[in-house]
């Protein structure tokens, strides 16, 4: 099916019917290079077969459905103004804009903000439809193949968890040591090993 | 930040791709990464070792208000070519002078004997830089003819390319169609290009053309591959 053929009707269940699941890294590809020649009807496809993907990615880190649309927002100007950035044979496409959509959930994250986390913010969380597991489950899931998985069984229990925790929930040195109740120190080191430890089975396995 | 070891690089990028750092200190790096090539490289790399994780994460339908906040927010849309038009920030310029330039460029393109009146049913392009929202290049031709056309390319101010890139010229059939090759063009302020008869009346129905760099010797695959940085839309004068 062509991408281009889809006419975005901003109804959940007809894309969910209408669309493949993942498209293509080609096909991607192809829509973002067409961003960049600022197509406009691409980058309605481009948003249409990736959105939702990416939103689940601003939702976990944000995990305010509200900050998480604006985060999406903001990514998705940034796709459309860099597009033409993109280079595909540097990174996946996925790849370049999930790490947009990080980028900016994670910078809304550490703005200062007036509106503390609070009992709205509980409330809002838990409005987010959580048939989404947690980031221990996520690990098993993602990892039940390929190479990441292999090395990723090769850390500690601890490194693996605090480096889980830390990239879905975009929590800093600090708050994962709150959140871990361990000292700053220990997390610090437990990142630090394991990413290393990580890198070096990656590189041994080609990636 | 060129003094900082392969250990430090890769440390910091993995702990900016892993999120771990403070405001601050993503502020710093990210002011690094700018300039630093090798750094964005190993930025590029850990994004890619970590991107498996977010696989798994069951997809979440956004509401339909974050399209239309993202469509207001680009200008998308508004009545197809001066959607585009608008969304180069051309004519919009707030500022008066620039829009007289403009006017200037495109009369300068149509009329090419200063005594001559001016030609109507041109094809005039004026593309800009993506990057600075500023005129670099125009391109115009004579649309309607029978045979090939004659592209007249004008580079505006100084331009540079770097060793073994190229440049080259893509036109937009608009629509779902993918850009076709123009050719490769230079850095020179004036120059014509040719194009072949197979092509015109695409050219002629074309809704905008672009430029994007490539490495030597053109695009490897029949389509853009490097960063576009010109692109601009058709206008018949």
């Amino acid at each position: 099916m062509q991408p281009g053929c889809l006419t975005f009707t901003g109804k959940k269940a007809k894309i969910a019917v209408n669309l493949p699941e993942t498209p293509a890294s080609e096909q991607l590809s192809d829509l973002l290079a067409r961003c960049a020649l600022r197509d406009q009807r691409a980058f309605a496809t481009l948003y249409q077969f990736s959105s939702a993907k990416l939103f689940a990615v601003a939702v976990r880190i944000t995990r305010r459905r509200d900050w998480a649309e604006e985060v999406l927002q903001e990514a998705f100007v940034n796709i459309w103004n860099h597009a033409a950035g993109y280079n595909s044979a540097k990174s996946a496409p996925m790849t370049w804009m999930t790490a947009i959509v990080r980028n900016r959930a994670l910078d809304w994250l550490r703005k200062p903000r007036e509106v503390e986390i609070d009992e709205e913010h509980e409330e809002l969380m838990a409005s987010i439809p959580d048939e989404s597991p947690g980031p221990e489950e996520l690990l098993r899931r993602s990892l039940e193949a390929g190479e990441l998985a292999e090395c990723m069984k090769t850390l500690t229990e601890d490194q693996q968890r605090s480096i889980t925790l830390a990239f879905f929930y975009g929590l800093s040195h600090g708050e994962l040591a709150e959140q871990m109740r361990k000292p700053l120190g220990t997390v610090k080191t437990w990142i630090r090993r394991g990413l290393d430890r990580l890198k070096g089975c990656l590189d041994e396995l080609g990636r | 930040m060129r003094f900082i070891d392969e250990t430090l690089r890769e440390k910091l990028a993995a702990e900016y791709v892993l999120g771990t750092m403070s405001a601050r200190a993503r502020r710093r790096f990210e002011f690094h990464l700018r300039s630093n090539p090798q750094l964005r490289r190993a930025v590029a790399h850990w994004e890619a070792r970590l991107s498996p994780l977010t696989e798994a994460l069951p997809a979440i339908e956004p509401p339909a208000r974050v399209w239309h906040a993202i469509k207001v927010r680009l200008r998308l849309g508004q009545t197809g070519r001066a959607g585009f038009w608008e969304n180069l920030s051309f004519w919009r310029v707030s500022s008066f002078a620039s829009g007289l330039m403009a006017l200037a460029l495109v009369v300068f393109i149509a009329v090419p004997r200063p005594e001559a009146p001016v030609e109507t049913g041109r094809m005039v392009v004026v593309m800009n830089d993506l990057a600075t929202r500023k005129p670099a290049m125009t391109a115009s031709w004579e649309p309607g003819q029978s045979g090939g056309r004659l592209l007249r390319i004008r580079v505006i101010g100084h331009a540079e390319m770097g060793p073994n890139t190229a440049w080259e010229l893509w036109m937009l059939p608009g629509g779902d169609q993918k850009p076709v090759s123009l050719g490769l063009i230079t850095t020179h302020e004036t120059q014509v290009v040719k194009i072949p008869a197979a092509l015109a009346a695409r050219l002629d129905a074309a809704t905008g053309l672009a430029m994007s760099v490539e490495p030597g010797g053109g695009s490897p695959t029949g389509l853009p591959t490097g960063p576009v940085l010109y692109a601009g839309e058709c206008i018949k004068t």
